[in-house]
């Protein structure tokens, strides 16, 4: 049997344990080192005698991947990102950017929605982690949003849809692993990542108030807060613009030099979110349990990360990379179709995986199919497919697929934006929070489709840089 | 015979002797022989001497300076000012080196048998703002140097900074580091040069040595034709890797020339200097340090002084 | 899932073993918790170190490449526990009683399969870079100020082998429930019921408006 052969078996048998149940991690590990063992073995020959030695080295391969693949700085980035957003609720900002954007944009058909969105947004400014930040919003928001007598599942949808906003505005997590994965400047990937989420936001926010017209039901609106009202929201609001303005500085400085590396701008940002958490009265109890729920989602990030791995390490031996390479690079049609298609195969993917995994699995494999198609690394915007220089064009990729692979966070089966909605209201099923986050997908379809057509919306922020 | 090679990046200068060795061996052995290149799929750069270790690969690339306590007699070629000038010398010594018996059985402990050098040029700096052209006019600058480098240029009292590799154009860029210490094809694919003012010409303070091994099982395994195949394919292997590098080179020069970027020389009196306080108190350092591991470091030492010598 | 489930106690043999696992993996948590603090917190120092002193933390990049281990790995029996691994479970969450706990049991019983030959796996990991014969039993460091690397290897194996355990009760709690045919079996990750989550909701959100009215 052909390595590329055990390849798809073990990935179809990896699929299965998914389907029923196993932990994704844990499944992708198992899948991993099965199959090592596999090929190991097929290069003895399936000599009865060589299983032992072929299944000590499949092991030993698979044993040095969860240390060799997480000592990494640019990872460091990540748990950092989550313990802001998780510093951000004690320090109070969840609450007051919510009281805000309910006093500013209740008026609207929706008004709460709408909020919600506005604040996820903003506290998106802060949180590096999608998942996180639905949890935080899911807490504050649907009971707000219940009470006013909105649609609970459309109350779902909404923070399930909104989180994902956190993975484009940085800090992102999840644009600091493609930056490491295609090994592109993680400064400007999040810069990049500016102006898309900003745009997504606009058009959640349009849906809402498009749906909230036609069926009234779905979100009525909140008015009468004076003016006095609503200036006394902002002071509370206003340090979270401080801490974004650290974060961008480090990144980005419009007026000169930006003041240090991403790592450390992430890391400065937490530390003056934790001050004012102290500030707002923080004590040992609350900064234990968000160091806590910092570390629980840092393991479960990170074991999907080395979990994954082991199985990209078979996937290396079993030559599926290179096949699958040759094969995009072979296609006779425009790329811009061909880039579609791989765009569609994602969403599809997306059901059923988590959006970390699916990088980890497929860039090793289709960004370099992707550069190819425009011309290669260094071709300039002149001569490639997209119009775009191969730089800008690994940025505007890269936005595409975190957008996807945002998508895939509310999308079922395995939607982990939904999960954890549903998993902080018990009230709510899984298959609520997915019906009422269904509206969403067409804003996302359009969003994308507008990136796609534009991609200046991308490309204008890092080019300046 | 089929053979594993982990080696990572792209493929490039530094990796086209590996390639060309692969043309050679299917060609002298009629496609008997053939080697599998993986670009970073079998294992991460740190990790290939624990593959070829355990047996995944047969063939593997990996700097000693990524992991100094995994090789420590490599080191004694990226020691600070050894004095080598070009890549041919850099061949030499190398392969004098790993010739040595107790370099063979340091890296017999993981089961590898040296196979050639891919010789790396001098690692000189590209640096932002005025020029520093003395030893006094490096006190306080701040300077991306890993290792026994960073430790060279600490004792001129500069400021070692520390600094991944793909985060040094950040780093330039917001001041983090003033200056930053590579090879030319990575001052080119980490865009320092995007960044720089200047570039030292002839400093040459240090550079990293990047070997091929294989595993010794898997070398035994071979059939004599085999082996004779591929011992007799390294000497035009390493050839052909000359010349690509010496391509690279030329670009460099363009890129240089193209960027404004100013050539500093140091004068023969300053780099004494330098080499006073770095290179033989590092030597020094370092012979005692292996000596105390039972290392024969002054043999080590004095063998690449001789190949030098030999080759001049 | 992910989020909150509630383990279920009593005062079996079971429930005791499970609660003092549970504070182990609990201080262990707060170890990778506190590790990106830490991180945190030397960032910091090495921003206000280069910018004021012209003196950056040295080996600022090695310090964070052997604390990642830390983060990583530490907390990852504590999530096990609280069932916080991400999992598809539309289908096992249509089966009831014996047949889902049997399901559950036949899911940690291979993850255990897996996790002790990860254990064995990346003890030899360990195992290459530590020597006694070597200078700081040192047989791998990192590129720059060259700290040695068994320590952060080891916390791989030692984090595998508290996840082994937790596995090992799951499997005798699993196990169990699918002999009694137990409706809420002790010991395992249990989603919580509408109103022990609000119960516990109402604890974070009153805790928050306490601190914020102070
Ligand atoms: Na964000
Ligand atoms: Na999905």
């Amino acid at each position: 049997m052909e390595p590329i052969d055990i390849g798809i078996i073990v990935s179809g048998v990896m699929l299965l344990f998914v389907v029923l149940g196993m932990r994704v991690a844990f499944a992708a590990a198992l899948a991993g080192f099965v199959g090592l063992t596999w090929i190991f073995w097929a290069k003895f020959g399936y000599n009865p005698d060589k299983f032992m030695k072929a299944l000590t080295i499949s092991v030993k391969t698979a044993g040095q991947v969860p240390h060799a693949k997480v000592s990494s700085q640019a990872l460091s980035l990540i748990p950092t990102f989550i313990l802001i957003g998780y510093l951000a609720y004690y320090a109070g900002l969840t609450k007051a950017l919510f009281e805000a954007a309910k006093r500013w944009a209740g008026w609207m058909p929706g008004g709460m929605a709408v909020a919600t969105v506005f604040a996820t947004a903003g506290f998106s400014a802060v949180s590096g982690a999608s998942v996180a930040t639905s949890a935080v919003f899911a807490r504050i928001a649907i009971p707000e949003m219940q009470a006013m007598g909105y649609n609970k599942r459309f109350a779902a949808g909404v923070v399930a849809a909104a989180g994902t906003l956190a993975s484009l505005i940085p800090p992102s997590a999840i644009l600091v692993i493609y930056a490491i994965i295609v090994e592109q400047d993680v400064g400007k990937l999040l810069l990049a990542g500016f102006i898309p989420g900003a745009f997504s936001a606009i058009v959640y926010v349009s849906l809402i108030v498009g749906m909230a017209m036609i069926w009234p039901s779905y979100g009525p609106k909140i008015t009468g807060y004076t003016w006095r009202e609503k200036f006394a929201s902002l002071p509370p609001a206003f340090p979270i613009f401080f801490v974004v303005g650290i974060i961008i500085f480090f990144i980005y400085n419009p007026f000169g030099d930006p003041w240090g590396t991403p790592t450390e701008g992430g890391a400065l940002g937490a530390f003056v979110v934790f001050l004012m958490a102290v500030i707002q009265g923080m004590r040992w109890g609350q900064l234990k349990d968000a160091l806590l729920e910092t570390a629980k989602l840092s393991a479960m990030i990170f074991t999907i990360v080395w979990g994954v791995l082991i199985y990209v390490r078979f996937l290396g031996f079993a030559q599926l990379p290179s096949a699958f390479a040759d094969w995009i690079s072979g296609l006779e049609q425009s790329p811009m179709l061909t880039l579609i298609f791989i765009l569609l195969a994602y969403a599809v993917l997306g059901m059923f995986m988590d959006a970390i995994g699916m990088l980890l699995l497929t860039l090793p494999v289709v960004y370099p199919a992707v550069m190819a198609l425009n011309g290669g690394e260094g071709v300039l915007a002149a001569d490639s497919a997209f119009g775009m220089s191969g730089p800008m064009c690994a940025i505007w990729f890269g936005i595409l697929v975190v957008k996807m692979a945002e998508f895939c966070l509310i999308t079922p089966p395995i939607g982990l934006n939904c999960f954890v909605v549903a998993g902080v209201r018990d009230d709510l099923t899984v298959q609520d929070v997915f019906r009422g986050v269904m509206p969403f997908f067409f804003a996302d379809a359009a969003t994308i489709g507008l990136l796609i057509a534009f991609p200046q919306i991308v490309l204008y922020l890092p080019s300046l840089a | 015979t089929e053979w594993n090679v982990s080696v990572w990046g792209k493929p490039r200068a530094f990796t086209s002797h590996v390639e060309v060795l692969n043309e050679m061996l299917q060609e002298k052995t009629g496609g008997a022989f053939k080697l599998n290149i993986s670009y970073g799929g079998l294992s991460s750069n740190k990790e290939n001497l624990d593959g070829i270790s355990i047996g995944a690969f047969e063939m593997a690339q990996f700097c000693a300076g990524y992991h100094e306590d995994k090789n420590p007699t490599l080191t004694v070629l990226e020691l600070p000012f050894i004095g080598v000038n070009t890549l041919e010398e850099e061949v030499a010594v190398s392969q004098a080196l790993y010739a040595h018996p107790a370099v063979a059985k340091d890296l017999g402990r993981w089961n590898a048998r040296l196979l050639m050098p891919s010789p790396m040029p001098q690692y000189n700096i590209v640096g932002t703002g005025e020029v520093r052209d003395t030893v006094a006019k490096m006190d306080g600058m701040r300077v991306r140097a890993t290792g026994g480098l960073g430790e060279a240029f600490k004792a001129v009292g500069a400021v070692p900074t520390s600094v991944t590799a793909t985060e040094t154009y950040n780093a330039m860029e917001s001041g983090v580091v003033d200056t930053v210490s590579f090879a030319q094809h990575a001052h080119l694919a980490f865009r320092t040069i995007d960044q720089a003012d200047w570039w030292t010409a002839n400093l040459n303070p240090g550079t990293v040595n990047c070997p091929i091994v294989v595993n010794t099982d898997a070398y035994d395994a071979l059939s004599d034709e085999e082996r004779a195949a591929l011992d007799s394919s390294i000497e035009p292997a390493l050839a052909h890797y000359l010349e690509v590098y010496g391509e690279v080179l030329k670009k460099w020069d363009a890129v240089l020339a193209e960027r404004e970027v100013t050539k500093v020389m140091f004068t023969e009196e300053e780099l004494d200097k330098f080499r006073a306080v770095a290179a033989g108190p590092a030597r020094a350092a370092w012979i005692e340090k292996m000596s105390a591991q039972g290392i024969p470091a002054q043999e080590l030492v004095d063998l690449v002084d001789s190949t030098l010598a030999d080759n001049r | 899932m992910a989020g909150n489930a509630a383990v279920l106690e009593d005062g079996s043999r079971l429930s005791r073993i499970d609660r003092a696992l549970a504070g182990i993996e609990t201080k262990l948590a707060l170890v990778s918790g506190l590790a990106v603090f830490g991180l945190m917190l030397l960032a910091v120092v090495s921003v206000t170190g280069r910018n004021i002193l012209n003196v950056p933390v040295p080996g600022y990049v090695d310090w964070i490449e052997v604390t990642m281990p830390l983060i990583a790995f530490m907390g990852i029996s504590y999530t096990q526990r609280s069932g916080s691994h991400i999992r598809m479970d539309i289908l096992i969450g249509k089966l009831k009683g014996r047949m889902m706990w049997a399901a559950e049991l036949f899911s940690v019983l291979i993850m255990l399969v897996l996790v002790l030959f990860l254990i064995w796996g990346s003890w030899a990991h360990f195992a290459r870079s530590f020597d006694f014969a070597a200078p700081l039993w040192s047989r791998d460091s990192t590129i720059d100020i060259r700290l040695p690397i068994w320590p952060a290897k080891l916390l791989v194996p030692f984090a595998f082998s508290v996840l082994a355990l937790r596995l090992v009760l799951q499997v005798w709690a699993y196990g169990r429930a699918v002999v009694t045919g137990a409706e809420n079996p002790i010991a395992v990750p249990l989603p919580l019921s509408a109103a022990e989550q609000a119960a516990e909701e109402a604890s974070h959100v009153s805790a928050l408006d306490t601190k914020g009215a102070a």
